[in-house]
């Protein structure tokens, strides 16, 4: 399992280095924001909402950083990988 | 019987009537080997994100079908050897969920202009 509690530790070290990310100032909340109730499906259709787990030049973000489930990040990646083969992404 | 998602992307420069013939082929193929084709969603004329066999664009066809696996094979193994596509994907999903087509913004934007 992923070291959760020694993560919270450097994170907050790390706070004001990843904050160079633009907006989004909750990310380090500790609810993972696709599996609240009215989240949307993860698919590989839908391009806008795997947009926002990219970064500029395509590669997928680490869940540390978007605060994502290991089993959403999971359903997050394959789908990232359907949507390149695609060529949607 | 399995579901599947089955998404192929024709080449830009085909005439909608070839794209008429190429969804009566595959939708024949897919009920006489024992599927059932459940809905076909035409994404239209997309922008590929990188350039496959010198094509920009794509016109995309998604089918959902009920189908046992030896029909997907049949479906692959046509569409190998048929020159107009540029790529296929299939994939098993547990359930169709019919109502959410994120293509369609076509008409969404139409419908917005309309209630304005």
């Amino acid at each position: 399992m992923k070291r959760k509690s020694s993560d919270r530790k450097n994170k907050q070290a790390t706070f004001n280095k990843l904050s160079l990310f633009h907006g989004n100032r909750y990310k380090f909340k500790r609810r993972c924001p696709l599996s609240v109730k009215g989240a949307p499906i993860v698919d590989y259709k839908n391009i806008n909402l795997l947009k926002k787990y990219m970064s500029e030049n395509g590669k997928m973000l680490p869940s540390r950083i978007t605060n994502v489930s290991q089993k959403k990040q999971r359903q997050l990646s394959l789908s990232i990988k359907r949507a390149r083969n695609l060529a949607l992404l | 019987m399995n579901n599947y998602e089955h998404t192929i992307i024709v080449r830009q420069d085909i005439s909608p009537t070839q794209m008429n013939q190429i969804i009566d082929k595959y939708t024949n193929l897919i009920e006489k080997n024992g599927g059932k084709l459940i809905q076909t969603q035409k994404w239209g004329l997309l922008n590929l994100s990188y350039i496959i066999k010198k094509n920009r664009k794509g016109n995309y066809i998604h089918f959902k079908i009920e189908g046992s696996g030896e029909l997907i094979r049949e479906l692959e193994k046509n569409e190998k050897i048929d020159k107009s596509l540029l790529k296929y994907l299939s994939v098993k999903v547990q359930k169709h969920d019919l109502e959410t087509n994120y293509f369609e913004k076509k008409d969404k934007q139409i419908e917005r202009e309309r209630t304005k």
